[in-house]
């Protein structure tokens, strides 16, 4: 196979280039996303439309699961068993269209057969509807149930796939052939995720049926007295910072600053948990944030209140956030480029930032005239992150399988071009210096200063924005 | 030189730069959730506006069945795509089509009955019977409240007005409501959100008094506000757009906006000052939470003793016999209100009262009769006092 053993992956050897110039090509695309965006909502998920999957759960789950098959195909396996051949010459759309359809084939295949089937009906009960039915629980639940205990596992599977790639750079196995390479890692991060899967959601699962499954997990979980719920939103919260921050690394950051360390076991290790730590800082500050805006949370009560709700909604900003970053660096080229690659990272962190307060805002505002939901922050049975992963599929749909068409096409990249990649995760353009000593503290006390400034003004905002009327 | 400067330069904004984002990010990840974060955070404060007291208040559930089948409600809600689907589109009666599931609208539904409404029920019902999904299976949820003032004189309210109209008809009948409604003994009629369990009963109550003062939550959706007119109201129905409506001394009406399942947007409940007592809160399905309503009645209320008293009503909770985590912190939170009664039935579903039970707090058992299910709360035609 063509595909097994190349050093650079399929995205990595080719640089997408503007059909034409301008603004035209993110116009042109993002119209043709937002419209395809529409029609597939309208047809899968709106409540109001064909398929309903928006039951809440089993869209949540198919949403979440499509997003981790197209990691799986353009990340782990690097479109195996496709041929770079047939990659480099196969019209855009017909490649969207079989990459799609495969992808969407696993992703059935995994849930019905996997965890329904085989995990539902040999290991754990609550992964199999007809289990649930046959148990008692009415079909609708029994549905549900399962399908949230699929999705959580997705939430996992969305942040430690792409990391071991990213962050690990497919370290032990980065110089397996394909498909050894991404059986394996799909094996590992698969097991790492159930692995924290039965640390942070199972008790949450556990406690669903009464009584408690005390015998089978730790119930509560042994997070509640630090996140003030039993509910595992307080697991989904950190992970889907972390889901959030490894593209954020991996795009927008172009994995600085981790990537100034030359050591690759020490630089592998201080991405993947770098990640981690920034997402927790993420985490808690949303969290932090909502607290100032909305008051302190009331254990034990629903909606804005409700710490279990605060915690989802940190996940929910945060992945409000992603569509900000993914939009910035597929349609915007990665804006800006021209200065040194901290001061781009800084500057695109502002950027995406904005874009993502705007997304937020307009979601918030609008979304209920379009999606069949209602309006309001919190309904206990809508899941921002149904739509707005939605999106995010479709974007990496057409940056990855289709290579950005119609506004983009791709082209091989130079021998130089190819350096660069190289240098991205290794990189020289930053080195240590007396002036950059003196502009970290500096910059420091500034984000120090910057971060008080904003949880000064946070109640202040409260006070006088109204985003739903 | 002026390279030497330049770098120098470039260094020092490269550094400014990443020195930016990581004390930023310190400041979010070690600072945030600390206690020192929250020691800033302002108390709650009280404005506890006084609106006066009563001498008692009694409460007849004239129905809290919502449904029979409980099977037979979810499974239809699952075939017509979930709990976000809108309730008049889903098929089920006085607004089925014939059409089968979810392939009905309010305009489709209304149109065969809108001439017999509200004086030939049974007709309506009957057409309506043939056009709909599980004809059999609606009940639904309405209560008597009997206010006694201070100075002993006693005031009817009705609280929502169930869902069948067999059945509801049937109800008031049992508890004598037609005869206060025909009488004009109840005094107002207030509706608590537009859920189908409790709101499409309403030609019901029309047939008997259509001229009853009426208050409506303001989030109610165009079909539901066509509903008053095509069920024959003709009164001037009280929009409540305010969070606080006091409806007589004594007795506030308390407004919350919040979306709710099958399309539905924002609820009223109850809050009754008893003179020596405390607090009682009467809700219909309480989808803002109770301790969301005890949350807003800390903050905005003054009531005797500074006491959360009683509970009666729907809470919302387990409606379909389902469960969340977040119940159980609703299940263990509880406790800090520190009810004397909790009169709960409805939504609440058993398997919360259940739990309540196991945690010790006061919960009001029924006698399971007229149809409800169990004893394990409030049932139809019981009644509780506080």
């Amino acid at each position: 196979m063509e595909a097994d053993n190349r050093e650079v992956s399929y995205l990595e050897s080719r640089k997408l280039v503007k059909r034409w110039g301008g603004p035209w090509p993110a116009i042109v695309n993002t119209l043709m996303i937002f419209a395809i965006f529409y029609a597939s909502w309208w047809v899968f998920q709106d409540p109001r439309g064909i398929m309903r999957m928006y039951t809440p759960y089993v869209g949540y789950m198919v949403c979440r699961w499509l997003l981790i098959m197209l990691i799986w195909v353009a990340y782990i396996f690097d479109f195996w068993p496709f041929k770079r051949s047939w990659l480099n010459k196969t019209h855009p759309v017909v490649k969207g269209l079989i990459l799609t359809a495969i992808s969407v084939g696993i992703m059935e295949i995994l849930i019905e057969g996997f965890f329904k089937g085989f995990l539902g009906n040999l290991g754990i009960a609550y992964f199999s509807p007809d289990r649930l039915i046959s148990m008692g629980v009415t079909d609708f639940y029994a549905e549900e149930y399962a399908s949230e205990a699929i999705m959580m596992f997705a939430a996992i599977a969305s942040w430690l796939s792409p990391s071991w790639v990213v962050a690990c750079e497919n370290a032990p196995w980065q110089k397996l052939n394909q498909p050894s390479r991404g059986i394996t890692v799909m094996v590992v991060t698969f097991f790492l995720s159930m692995i924290v899967y039965f640390v942070t959601m199972h008790s949450h699962m556990a406690i669903l049926f009464y009584p408690w499954q005390k015998y089978a997990a730790i119930t509560p979980t042994w997070s509640t007295d630090f996140a003030n719920t039993v509910s595992g939103n307080f697991h989904i919260a950190w992970i889907m910072s972390g889901t959030v921050v490894v593209w954020v690394y991996e795009s927008i950051w172009e994995r600085y600053p981790f990537n100034l360390i030359k050591t690759d076991w020490l630089r592998r290790t201080a991405s993947f948990f770098g990640i981690i730590a920034v997402a927790l800082c993420v985490c808690f500050f949303i969290y932090y944030a909502e607290d100032l805006m909305w008051g302190l949370t009331v254990r034990g009560t629903r909606r804005e209140a409700a710490p279990d709700w605060r915690w989802l909604h940190v996940g929910e900003t945060a992945i409000f956030w992603l569509v900000g970053v993914l939009y910035l660096a597929f349609f915007c080229g990665n804006w800006p480029t021209k200065f040194s690659r901290p001061v781009n990272v800084f500057l695109r962190t502002v950027v995406s930032l904005g874009i993502g307060i705007v997304v937020y805002v307009l979601y918030y505002r609008y979304a209920h005239l379009f999606l069949g939901t209602q309006k309001g922050f919190s309904h206990p049975q809508q899941f921002p992150m149904i739509p707005t992963i939605w999106l995010i599929n479709l974007f990496l749909i057409n940056m990855w399988f289709m290579d950005g068409w119609p506004g983009w096409k791709a082209v091989p990249k130079t021998a130089e071009e190819l350096d660069r990649v190289h240098e991205e995760v290794v990189a020289h353009d930053v080195s240590w210096t007396p002036n950059l000593a003196k502009g970290l503290a500096v910059g420091a006390t500034a984000g120090v200063a910057f971060y008080f400034g904003v949880v000064t003004i946070l109640p202040w905002i409260a006070q006088n924005v109204q985003i739903i009327k | 030189m002026t390279n030497e400067n330049g770098t120098s330069r470039r260094d020092f904004v490269k550094g400014l730069a990443t020195g930016a984002m990581g004390g930023t990010l310190a400041g979010m990840g070690l600072y945030s959730y600390s206690s020192a974060a929250y020691n800033r955070m302002p108390k709650v404060a009280r404005s506890g506006q006084e609106f006066g007291a009563i001498r008692s208040l009694k409460v007849t559930s004239i129905s809290e069945t919502s449904w029979f089948n409980n099977a037979h409600l979810v499974g239809d809600i699952k075939a017509a795509g979930g709990l976000l689907v809108n309730q008049y589109t889903i098929g089920w009666p006085p607004f089925g089509n014939g059409k089968g599931i979810a392939k009905t609208n309010y305009e489709e539904g209304i149109a065969p009955i809108k001439k017999m409404l509200p004086n030939d029920l049974e007709a309506a019902w009957a057409q309506q019977t043939k056009n709909s999904i599980h004809p059999e299976n609606p009940g639904g949820y309405s209560c008597l409240l009997e206010v006694e003032d201070l100075d002993g004189s006693k005031h009817k309210y009705l609280l929502d007005v169930g869902w069948s109209y067999d059945w509801m008809d049937q109800s008031f009948k049992r508890e004598g409501i037609d005869q206060m409604l025909k009488a004009n003994d109840i005094e107002e009629l207030i509706i608590t959100h537009e859920h189908f369990d409790h709101y499409w009963g309403f030609p019901v109550a029309m047939k008997y008094n259509n001229k009853i003062p009426l208050y409506v939550h303001n989030g109610f959706y165009k079909e539901g506000m066509q509903y008053l007119k095509d069920s024959g109201y003709k009164g001037d129905p009280k929009i409540v757009d305010k969070e606080l409506t006091l409806i007589r001394p004594g007795m506030m009406l308390m407004k919350f906006d919040v979306p709710i399942i099958t399309r539905v947007f924002g609820e009223t409940s109850l809050a009754f000052n008893v003179k020596d007592k405390g607090l009682v809160l009467v809700s219909g399905c309480n989808h803002q939470g109770i301790l969301q309503m005890t949350s807003t009645a800390f903050k905005k209320l003054k009531y005797d003793n500074d006491r959360f008293y009683g509970i009666y009503g729907g809470l919302h909770i387990s409606p379909f016999e389902d469960w969340d985590p977040k119940y159980d912190d609703l299940v263990f939170a509880l406790k800090k209100w520190n009810f004397a009664r909790v009169g709960c039935n409805h939504c609440t579903g058993h398997l919360t009262a259940r739990k309540f039970v196991e945690q010790g707090y006061p919960v009001v058992r029924g006698t399971a009769r007229f149809r409800s299910s169990s004893p394990d709360y409030l049932g139809n035609g019981d009644t509780i006092t506080f």
